[in-house]
This record gives C-alpha cells, structure tokens and sequence, in this order.
C-alpha cells in the first residue's frame, strides 16, 4: 500500500510537468513571425585565397577576418535585406630571394600583404519559415571595399591604396538556440571577389570564407 | 533600440577600421636589410684587373658631406677588398693607375612630412587667413640612411668641357633598419656581390 502511495505521488510530480512541456496558452503566431524584425551577426572568418590571387600573390589562408552585419527579416516574405561591414587581412612572408626591376636587382625577405574594409548590402534568401529553428539561407551581396596592399621589401614598403566594387554570393544556416528565441548560431561560406589590379595582382582579390557568427534578433 | 544597436555597430565598425597592424615587427636584422645592385649593361667587366678603393666613407647627411672612418666603416671596406678580391680583381693604391674605382657613402636623407589629419577644401581661396598651414597641421620628420657602393670605370673616362668624369659600372644600395649593425657588415658585403655573379673575372 505504502509502494503505491508513493509512485502515486510519483506520478502526480512528474506528469503535470511533462505535460506543461508545451504549453498552448496562446494560439497567436510569434513576433518573429509578424513582424518585420531586425537580426544583427558578428561572424568570424577563415579565408582561403582563390584563383590568379592566390597563385601570384598569397595562398596563405587567414584567420585575422571579423564582420558585423544587420538586417531587416521582411514580413511576409523569405527574403531579408541588410548590410555589412567587416575586415579581412591576408599576409605572406616570402624568403630572401632575388627580385629584378627597373631599379636592378632587388635582394629581400618579402611581406605580402592585402587589408580590406568591405562595406556591403545583401539579402538573403531563407528556404524555411522565419521562425523554424534551423533556417538556411543563400545570400548575394555587393558594395565597395576600401583596400591597401603593401608589400614590404625588409622594412621599406611599396603601398597602393584604393576603394574597389567587391561582390560576393555564400549559403549558410542560422541555428537558434532554442524555439521562439533570440540568440543563434550562423554559419555561412561565401565566395568574395574584389575588382583590383595593381603589381602582382592581375585579376581581383578572391576568396572563399568560412565564418561562424552569433546573432542576436529583436523587434 | 534599433537606434542604440546601429550606434553599437558603427563603434565596433569604427574599432575594426582603426585597429592597425604590423605584419614587419618580427623580422629580424638580417631580414630587414634590402640588397640592391644595378650595373651598366654594356660594360664589359673583364676588361678591368686592378681596383682601388676610398680610405674612408663619405657620409652624406642631405646637403651636408664629411668622411667617417668608425669601426663599421673600417669593417665594411675591408669586406669590400675581400670580395673584389675573390671576385678576380687585385687591390691597387690609387696612384697605381687602377682601372676601376670603389666608392663607399653612407647617405641619409631626412624628409619633413606633414600631416593633415583631416582633408579640407579651401576652393583656392586663401584671403584673409594668411599664407601658411592651418595650426591642426603637425609635422613630422622621417629620415632614412643607405649604403651606397659604387665602381666607377678609371679606364675608360669621359671628357667633358668641364673635365673628366667616370661612370659607374656597377652600384649597390643596402637599405634597411639594420644597416648600422656592425655584426651583419660581413654579410652585407657578401651579399651585393653575391647577386652580382656578371663582376667575375676569374
């Protein structure tokens, strides 16, 4: 009798709190979904270089690249708008070796290197409702970089600075740490490309980044 | 709110922009120093067997010249000897009638920079505030040393209406932070003959 007593109250602790798992007291959508909300990610991000970039100038990837963006998640639609800013650096440290120019032969330790300061707009596209946990997304962006290359020769520089159109198509995912919640997880590849041609560069600055970024949405 | 995050952004957007880097700080001496060497591509270099060379390096400080002898200097131009020597060339006294020439000079040039933190336009109109920078200018001074060493050819001389003059043949630059750093003169001697295999004689 006392054994029943016992998982009886058992029972009666355990059951009302597997039933409140999910609660229906309301039946009105989420915020998230009513609204036009805002959704702002700091990512950080490997860099591979690509192409005649990474052939003539670095193949060194980098992980000194940071971005923030902030976006607006469109009512009623899978798109989002937005815009970014980041920066990403790329370096590489040649040897001693001979260079010649037009000032003769040049004997150096080479330092290659590119900064940017991209500032773009984009919009994602997002293959699931805007409130699902997981919501992958293709994304396309555009808008100017403001760069510097410099390569050093020992301690003198050789140095061109310049605002260039740069462009970029990726496809990534947000994860949000838990249903009808405000923080997440973003993950996202993306294909960046910058119109340059200045010295060892001849066909733009391109690359492929891996980022991993944290977001946080309101309304 | 939306306010208050793009202010955050922009913050964080302006500290990215600002933090700078220095991808050079952690070369070494040696790495730093930047060899230079050109000639004259007509010259025949076998033609020349004797060199002489300065008894001591001519230093030039913008417009200002004066000789140096110091233990660097001493170092450095008996490296030089060292390398004409095994290049094939024998070391002569210039009365000996050398037929080339090897000149040392330590060269520094200080450059005034000014800096403008901001760019403003004045469309061309300066009345009324005078001539001169504005006082937010500041300035700055730069100034950057090098060896040069040059061959000139005693050989073949040049006349001109205001006397003879001698071409250089050949000439190094070493540049570089580490320049004055007496341990690595060996090394830079070695070096502008080094890649300048065309000077051998022998």
């Amino acid at each position: 009798m006392k054994r029943i007593i016992i998982i009886a109250l058992f029972l009666g602790s355990v059951l009302p709190a597997l039933a409140q798992e999910k609660p229906k007291l309301y039946t009105i959508a989420s915020p998230f979904e009513r609204y036009t909300h805002y959704l702002a990610t700091a990512r950080f991000m490997g860099a591979v270089p690509m192409g005649s970039f990474k052939d003539n100038y670095i193949d060194k990837t980098s992980f000194q690249n940071f971005s923030l963006s902030i976006e607006w998640v469109l009512r009623n639609s899978p798109l989002s708008v937005g815009g970014e800013i980041g920066s990403t650096y790329f370096e590489k440290r040649v040897p001693r070796a001979l260079y010649e120019g037009s000032e003769g032969t040049i004997s150096a330790v080479q330092t290659r290197t590119v900064s940017q300061y991209p500032v773009e707009v984009f919009s994602n596209y997002h293959f699931l409702p805007r409130n699902s946990q997981v919501q992958p997304y293709v994304q396309i962006s555009g808008g100017a970089s403001i760069l510097d290359y410099t390569v050093y020769y020992g301690t003198l520089s050789s140095q061109d600075q310049k605002v260039r159109f740069k462009y970029g198509i990726g496809a990534g995912s947000k994860f949000l740490f838990k249903k009808d919640g405000t923080l997440g997880l973003d993950v996202r590849v993306k294909y960046d490309g910058t119109a340059y041609k200045y010295d060892y560069i001849d066909k733009g600055i391109s690359s492929v980044n891996g980022s991993i970024g944290l977001f946080y949405r309101w309304w | 709110m939306f306010k208050k995050a793009s202010f955050l952004l922009l913050i964080i957007g302006l500290g990215l922009i600002s933090c700078s880097k220095d991808p050079i700080s952690d070369l070494s001496n040696e790495e730093s120093l930047v060899y230079i060497t050109n000639h004259d591509k007509s010259a025949n270099f076998t033609q020349y067997k004797t060199f002489s060379i300065v008894d001591s390096v001519l230093i030039v400080e913008n417009t200002r010249a004066g000789t140096s002898l110091d233990d660097i200097d001493r170092a450095m131009l008996q490296r030089l000897i060292t390398n004409m020597e095994s290049m094939g060339y024998r070391h002569v006294g210039r009365k000996e009638n050398p037929d080339v020439g090897i000149n040392v000079s330590w060269i520094t040039n200080t450059y005034l920079n000014v800096y403008q933190p901001l760019s403003s336009y004045y469309g061309g109109y300066w009345g009324g505030y005078g001539y001169g920078y504005p006082n937010y200018y500041s300035y700055y001074e730069t100034s950057e040393s090098s060896w040069v060493i040059s061959m000139l050819d005693f050989k073949n001389p040049q006349t001109t209406p205001s006397g003879k003059t001698f071409n250089a043949v050949w000439e190094a630059q070493i540049r570089g932070a580490a320049i004055g750093d007496q341990k690595l003169v060996d090394k830079m001697a070695d070096s502008i003959f080094g890649q300048s295999g065309y000077l051998k004689i022998k």
